[in-house]
């Protein structure tokens, strides 16, 4: 067969693509279940975080995760439980970011005036920049933070915000559209999570 | 001198030729990732990993490679080394997978690697071609991390996330942001530049760089 034929080059095509296509689906099925996994961990630890609990790296977050939520169901918009003695709300949520779809779970206290913990699950957002959303200065400054009319993302000044009673936090420099979308899918959440347990939006 | 020996390849890829600051290629990972050390360093070494088995690849699969079709096909290879690093990452590393986000994928579109594999590969053998692959994944890295040491240090105060500057220093913004890619970048090439071009005079001979022609065909798809 001619090397720069026609039939050569097509079948040449053909059979590489499939062959490397192959290849990428059998290490695809191979790590699947690893995965999936790690995917069930992160959102396990999510959850508990959100709730207000120290999660660090000797914790056996399967465990922790079932004794906290019994009842555990996914598809819920909102999970309760218990944690020192006070009653939590958590609920997981999702929203756009500036590249892609931002999914995390964010916990508040049943009164719904603070918001007792937040955390990222998946962002696809530049890393450096909008993806220091996932880097534990920006969420921890949700801990505590007062909530009952929502949350604002500040931009600009440079002094910073340290006041857990007055709803801001602090944005992400070089990074403003996927602040302004924390603050969006935030205050969306909250407002979701007041419809679900069917209390007056104060 | 022979030209392909293993230290001129070496010599060649992280001083003479190098990607980043003499071929100017992958520049727009270098404007991106270079803000954090963690980010950069494991970006690199995928970079490096990807370029020495395409080159591999591309090696052994050039006999049988139709002309007409060798690009896309170099392609293909590189997408599929990148996907599986990602496979990989994410099963195994999944907070570097988080961490490095999209900039996994886009290591697909970094000129360096098709640049190894056109220049280079399709006229060695797989070992040597090997050997240029993870020399070149060396020249970006080395000059990345550079880069990413001072935008780290005078963006943040901090070194791999260790805080290493007194809380008094107030964070250089700009170096957070890619603008100060291109100025770091652009004094990097001021300095080496002269550096390569003093070299030169002083030992008047043939500078042992290899042709560069190579590389201009890869140029313009430099964007991200």
């Amino acid at each position: 067969m001619k090397k720069n034929g026609l039939i050569y080059t097509v079948l040449i095509s053909v059979v590489s693509a499939f062959l490397f296509v192959f290849l990428l689906s059998l290490a695809y099925g191979a790590t699947k279940g690893k995965v999936e996994e790690n995917t069930r961990l992160t959102e396990a630890r999510a959850y508990l975080v959100a709730s207000g609990i120290t999660v660090d790296g000797d914790t056996d977050i399967e465990a922790l995760f079932k004794s906290t939520f019994p009842g555990f169901d996914k598809d819920a918009a909102y999970q309760t439980t218990t944690v020192n003695g006070k009653s939590v709300v958590v609920s997981p949520f999702q929203g756009n970011g500036l590249w892609g779809t931002i999914t995390g779970v964010i916990g508040m206290t049943s009164d719904l005036q603070r918001i007792v913990g937040f955390e990222i699950v998946s962002h696809v957002e530049t890393p450096g920049l909008g993806g220091r959303i996932d880097e534990v200065w920006f969420k921890d400054q949700f801990k505590d933070e007062y909530a009952a009319n929502g949350i604002v993302v500040k931009h600009g000044g440079g002094g910073g915000d340290k006041d857990p009673d007055n709803g801001v936090v602090d944005g992400i420099t070089g990074a403003s559209r996927t602040s302004d979308s924390i603050q969006t899918i935030v205050n969306q959440q909250i407002d979701k999570i007041k419809k679900e347990l069917g209390g007056t939006n104060q | 001198m022979n030209e392909d020996s293993p230290v001129q390849i070496l010599k060649s890829n992280v001083w003479y030729s190098n990607p980043i600051f003499i071929q100017i290629l992958g520049i727009c990972s270098t404007l991106a990732v270079t803000n954090n050390l963690s980010n950069t360093f494991t970006m690199t070494v995928g970079l490096m990993f990807v370029a020495a088995f395409t080159n591999i690849t591309v090696s052994l699969l050039k006999g049988i490679i139709p002309r007409k079709v060798r690009m896309i096909l170099q392609t293909l290879i590189i997408a599929f080394y990148v996907i599986i690093v990602d496979i990989l990452l994410r099963a195994y590393l999944p907070e570097i997978s988080k961490a490095l986000g999209p900039y996994v994928g886009l290591i697909i579109t970094n000129c360096i690697i098709m640049g190894r594999a056109e220049a280079f590969a399709q006229s060695h053998g797989p070992l040597i071609s090997a050997w240029d692959g993870i020399t070149s994944g060396l020249g970006y890295m080395w000059v990345l991390m550079l880069i990413a040491f001072v935008r780290e240090l005078m963006g943040f105060g901090t070194l791999f996330g260790i805080a290493v500057l007194p809380a008094g220093f107030t964070p250089w913004t700009i170096m957070v942001m890619a603008p100060s890619a291109f100025f770091l970048l652009g004094t990097f090439i001021w300095v080496a530049k002269t550096i390569i071009l003093k070299q030169e005079a002083s030992s008047m001979q043939p500078k042992p760089g290899r042709k560069q022609a190579s590389c201009s065909a890869m140029q313009p798809k430099g964007g991200k």
